[in-house]
């Protein structure tokens, strides 16, 4: 079976785990927990052209006290970009992440999800800017790591983008 | 000890003490090194220091198991898992060496193997299945990476200056209440569900995976629950920032949880990532 290493990227508490308790587990909790290092998962998914084993990094967030590691991205295929829809400073710092990330790596099939679509009261990320991520060609989606909106979507479409290509 | 590593030296030492009110230890560690096969003793062969390359240190084993049961055997659960790691691992110790970071997944499932194998023989004991069971909490040091599986309320902390954090989460009841959003932590406290295994060896068990890099200075603790007890982690954190030596880190570790009551058996392994002189 194919296997692929996917990288989750993003600052503290954004919900990077949350994302991979939801798909892997489906359970959500409301207490955080902050990984140190990366914590490793796996789940298979089923796409047109067959079966595929993800092996999901969840990687520490960006704070104050470090950043994340290069080393930890190597042999990624794939990274899900991590943001708070609720707090504008962990959007902005994707791209920083990404050029990161792209320096480590080079240019991988990626995914922005745009995290705690559930806290509607508090959203601040406008649809604009989500627009203006897909037209530059980056693919965004608003998820939820509680109620699961867009999370099976976020790692399925990045999975084909993967395996089948032509998804950056 | 103190071993080789890449980039740092690694202080590292461990020790257990069966408290103050168990009348055995129902704990087991293990601190090893995974080394080539050849060992050189003597040769005339020119050039023969070369060779001893092959007794270079390819990795580092660290391990607590934490058994229970009591006298169904708690001991020889937790004996019989680090016994077994040990057997999985030091014939395949060649893999630590031709480690290919492109198959690093192939080798994170071979821990994950070893952790298998280790239930496999913990029910040995335990053919009805309620026999005993252990905790386990193990890293393998190789180059600058720690890979970790977990199972159990055994802890492992990672310390880099100025703070230490807890990198395994402690499989209970109470943090499965909590999590579940069933109860709140004073609940789950107060019913005594936080001393309750949600996953152990020898019994239902989701290993916890994962991994992190060392960087001289860091330093990893691994402990049973006899040391977590009654030390909290702001008392842990000041040992370990403090002592530059593994094993004073280890003994004044042991002696505070007995200073504290000392009412379980108490296991602790401090393995430093000791910068080197220049």
């Amino acid at each position: 079976m194919i296997q692929k290493k996917i990288c989750l990227v993003g600052v503290y508490a954004t919900g990077k785990t949350s994302l991979v308790r939801q798909f892997v587990y489906s359970k959500f909790t409301d207490k955080y927990h902050s990984t140190v290092g990366v914590k490793i998962d796996r789940k298979e998914v089923v796409i047109p052209s067959g079966a595929v084993n993800l092996v999901l990094w969840d990687l520490e967030g960006r704070d104050g006290h470090g950043d994340v590691r290069p080393s930890y991205l190597r042999g990624a295929s794939g990274i899900i970009y991590v943001a708070d829809g609720t707090r504008p400073g962990t959007f902005e710092q994707i791209f920083e992440l990404r050029a990161l990330a792209e320096k480590t790596i080079g240019t991988v099939p990626s995914v922005f999800a745009i995290n705690k679509a559930d806290l509607t009261d508090e959203w601040q990320v406008t649809d604009s800017q989500i627009a203006a991520l897909d037209a530059s060609k980056w693919h965004a989606l608003r998820t939820s790591a509680k109620t699961g909106e867009g999370v099976e979507a976020t790692f399925q479409w990045l999975t084909e983008a993967m395996v089948v290509g032509g998804k950056a | 000890m103190t071993i080789g590593a890449p980039g740092w030296t690694l202080d590292v030492f461990g020790m257990s003490d069966v408290g103050k009110e168990r009348s055995r230890n129902e704990d087991h560690f293990l601190v090893a090194t995974l080394n080539r096969a050849l060992d050189l003793r003597y040769s005339n062969m020119e050039g023969s220091n070369a060779l001893d390359r092959f007794n270079a240190v390819a990795a580092h084993l660290l391990v607590v198991a934490d058994g229970v049961g009591g006298v169904a055997g708690g001991d020889l659960a937790s004996g019989s898992a680090v016994a077994a790691l040990a057997d999985y691992l030091g014939p395949t110790s060649g893999c630590c060496y031709a480690f290919d970071p492109d198959q690093e997944h192939e080798f994170i499932e071979k821990l994950e193997g070893a952790a298998a194998l280790a239930d496999q023989r913990v029910r040995e004991h335990s053919p009805s299945g309620k026999g005993p069971a252990t905790t386990l909490t193990m890293l393998l040091l190789l180059g600058d990476r720690a890979y970790s599986v977990h199972v159990g309320d055994s802890r492992g902390y990672h310390y880099r200056a100025p703070r230490l954090r807890q990198f395994t989460r402690d499989q209970t009841m109470g943090e499965l209440m909590v999590d579940e959003g069933v109860m709140t932590e004073e609940q789950a406290d107060k019913a005594g569900l936080q001393n309750v295994l949600s996953g152990a060896l020898g019994n239902m068990y989701t290993p916890e995976v994962g991994l992190l890099d060392l960087d001289a200075g860091d330093a990893v603790v691994l402990c049973t629950d006899g040391l977590t007890k009654h030390v909290s982690d702001e008392e842990i954190q000041e040992v370990v920032a403090s002592e530059a030596s593994a094993q004073v880190a280890v003994e004044r570790l042991v002696q505070a949880a007995l200073d504290g009551g000392g009412s379980d058996n108490i296991t602790v392994i401090v393995a430093r990532a000791a910068p080197e002189a220049a």
